[in-house]
């Protein structure tokens, strides 16, 4: 068990960070371990920033973006749902744990959904431990 | 259009004499030239001995003759010299069905226009590395590898043929056990007749002096045609015997690929540690990702700054094989090329044919078969869990 692990989270602009805004703003705590990158939409994330943050030390890197349907450039989403397919069958290749990798789909009104899933995801890192890749 | 079969054979003497069966695939390819259908016709031929074969561009009818037979011994990919050098001629091309399968990945991605390309297949039970050959000839068949002027598979028995008309023949199998015989990709390749080419020929159901073929394509069937009444070939129905063996050897063929699959996937996969040992050894050379036909980028990320290592150790498997990974396993057509020339030895092509054998799992795509693109390149709001 460690409490320093890392965790790296990409967020789209349009749903998954106005979540986490919603959860700052109504001041729910969630685990400060999380670090947020802006994406403007999860379609921009490929697998390759996936494993960048990994090699640079990540313990656990989370991916949020709207819900299905929901997507602010239509099909976002559905893109990054599929390449998300791929690359935890090749993380896994490299003995990195498939549960080290988190993709969600979280409205901008779903500061709760954000919390929770924050804090679970930390408490799955944190069993796993820092990733000795 | 499957199910249209046909025994062919030239009408030239000497083609007939010199081509691996009837001839009939050099022939149809003269009349292509002869006729213009093609400006180039890109053939392997023999270079200095039979573990040499050299990708030939022939633009001559009368210079077939000099690329006839079937080298078992010359492991090469003909789909990147036509999207690198050739993409506006119009050219036909006698391709393997990992040589088809790339060719349809390239065509997947605007790199081949299909219009322009005519591919007469060759059904194929694998091909051999030219170095293992040669050992394997000293070894086990206890021959001068330079004495051998032909080889051949044939009914499961890799057969080499001395100067004085001698034959020596091994079980493939049995060279297999002992770590020689076909590359590992061809003992997974679990398509045989090239079905995803125009025409698919072999010596599978044939008799002597005649070639197999089935076709699979209206442009298949239209050269065929024309190639029969332009006088260049003959055909003949195969008996329904004959169809019947031949479906039955390619069955055999396709188990044994899949059966190969499930134990170099599974029980005689590599761990994680033994991954990484092999993965230290990389000199990132990217002789992988250049010899790869389904790697085309004219800017390849694995150079970008982002990814850069220090230059006195091994790259970072995730940054370097795992982008590489990323971009194309999901097309890998297990053409072996990577694993083929790797200075250090790395079993390349095992990891990205797994790789691709679970997205066709996930999603149901097949590298280098039908008109679908990847999913990966779709437009379309599908998903899948
Ligand atoms: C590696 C290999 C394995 C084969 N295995 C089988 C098999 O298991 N079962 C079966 O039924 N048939 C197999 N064949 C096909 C068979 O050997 C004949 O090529 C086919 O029947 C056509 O005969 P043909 O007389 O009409 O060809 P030819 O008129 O002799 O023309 C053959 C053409 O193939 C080209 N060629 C030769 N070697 C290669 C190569 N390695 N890669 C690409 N092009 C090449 C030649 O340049 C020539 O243009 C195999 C062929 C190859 C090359
Ligand atoms: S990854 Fe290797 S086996 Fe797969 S298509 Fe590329 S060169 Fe061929
Ligand atoms: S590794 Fe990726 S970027 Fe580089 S050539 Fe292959 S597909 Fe293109
Ligand atoms: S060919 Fe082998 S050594 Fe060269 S970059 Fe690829 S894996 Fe590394
Ligand atoms: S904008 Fe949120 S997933 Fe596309």
């Amino acid at each position: 068990m460690s409490k320093d692990v890392k965790i790296v989270g990409f967020c789209c602009n349009w749903c998954c960070y106005g979540g986490a805004d919603t959860a700052g703003t109504a001041r729910m705590q969630y685990p400060p371990n999380i670090r947020i990158i802006r994406v403007m939409c999860s379609g921009r994330m490929n697998p390759s920033m996936i494993f960048k943050a990994f090699k640079e030390g990540a313990d656990g890197v989370f991916v949020g973006g709207c819900h299905i349907g929901d997507c602010h450039y239509d099909a976002g989403n559905y893109k990054w749902n599929r390449r998300a397919l791929l690359t935890k069958e090749i993380i896994q290749e490299f003995g990195i744990d498939k549960e080290r990798f988190r993709f969600e789909w979280i409205s901008a009104s779903e500061g709760e959904k954000f919390q929770r899933t924050m804090k679970e995801f930390y408490k799955t890192i944190s069993e796993l431990g820092s990733l000795e890749y | 259009m499957s199910g249209n079969y046909v025994l062919a054979k030239s009408n030239e003497n000497l083609i007939n004499e010199y081509g691996a069966c009837g001839g009939a695939v050099s022939s149809i390819f003269q009349y292509l030239l002869a006729n213009d259908v093609v400006d180039g016709v890109l053939t392997l031929s023999k270079g200095e001995d039979i573990y040499d074969g050299i990708p030939r561009l022939v633009t001559d009818a009368g210079e077939i003759l000099e690329t006839c037979g079937s080298l078992h011994c010359a492991p090469t990919m003909v789909s990147d010299l036509i999207s690198k050098y050739l993409p506006d001629k119009r050219i036909a091309v006698a391709v393997k069905p990992c040589d088809a399968k790339a060719i349809n990945e390239l065509v997947k991605r605007h790199k081949i226009d299909p219009e322009k390309i005519f591919t007469v297949g060759l059904n194929c039970g694998g091909t051999v590395i030219p170095e293992t050959a040669q050992k394997m000839i000293e070894k086990f068949y206890d021959v001068d590898p330079s004495k051998v002027i032909k080889e051949e598979i044939d009914k499961g028995q890799f057969i080499i043929e001395l100067e004085d008309g001698t034959e020596k023949g091994i079980k493939i199998d049995d060279l297999e056990e002992q770590g020689y015989g076909r590359r590992e990709n061809c003992q997974r390749c679990d398509l045989k007749v090239p079905r995803n080419a125009d025409l698919a020929c072999g010596n599978w159901g044939s008799e002597p002096g005649w070639t197999f073929v089935e076709i699979n394509s209206e442009k298949g069937q239209d050269i065929l045609d024309k190639a029969i009444s332009e006088g260049f070939i003959e055909t003949k129905e195969p008996s329904e015997k004959a169809l019947g063996i031949r479906e039955k050897v390619e069955n055999i063929m396709i188990n044994m690929g899949k059966r190969n699959q499930k134990d170099h996937f599974g029980e005689n996969y590599l761990s994680v540690d033994e991954w990484k040992e092999q993965w230290n050894k990389c000199i990132k050379c990217f002789a992988c990702r250049d010899v790869c036909p389904i790697c085309w980028c004219r800017e390849c990320e694995l150079e970008k700054d982002y990814f850069k290592d220090g230059s006195d150790s091994a790259p970072d498997p995730l940054g370097f094989q795992g982008v590489r990974l990323s971009h194309m396993s999901f097309s890998c057509i297990n053409c072996g090329q990577c694993e083929d020339v790797c200075p250090m030895e790395i079993p390349v092509s095992k990891i990205y044919h797994k790789l691709q054998r679970s997205y066709a799992d996930l999603v149901g795509y097949e590298a280098g078969l039908g008109d679908e693109k990847p999913p990966l390149y779709s437009p379309l709001k599908e998903n899948f869990d």
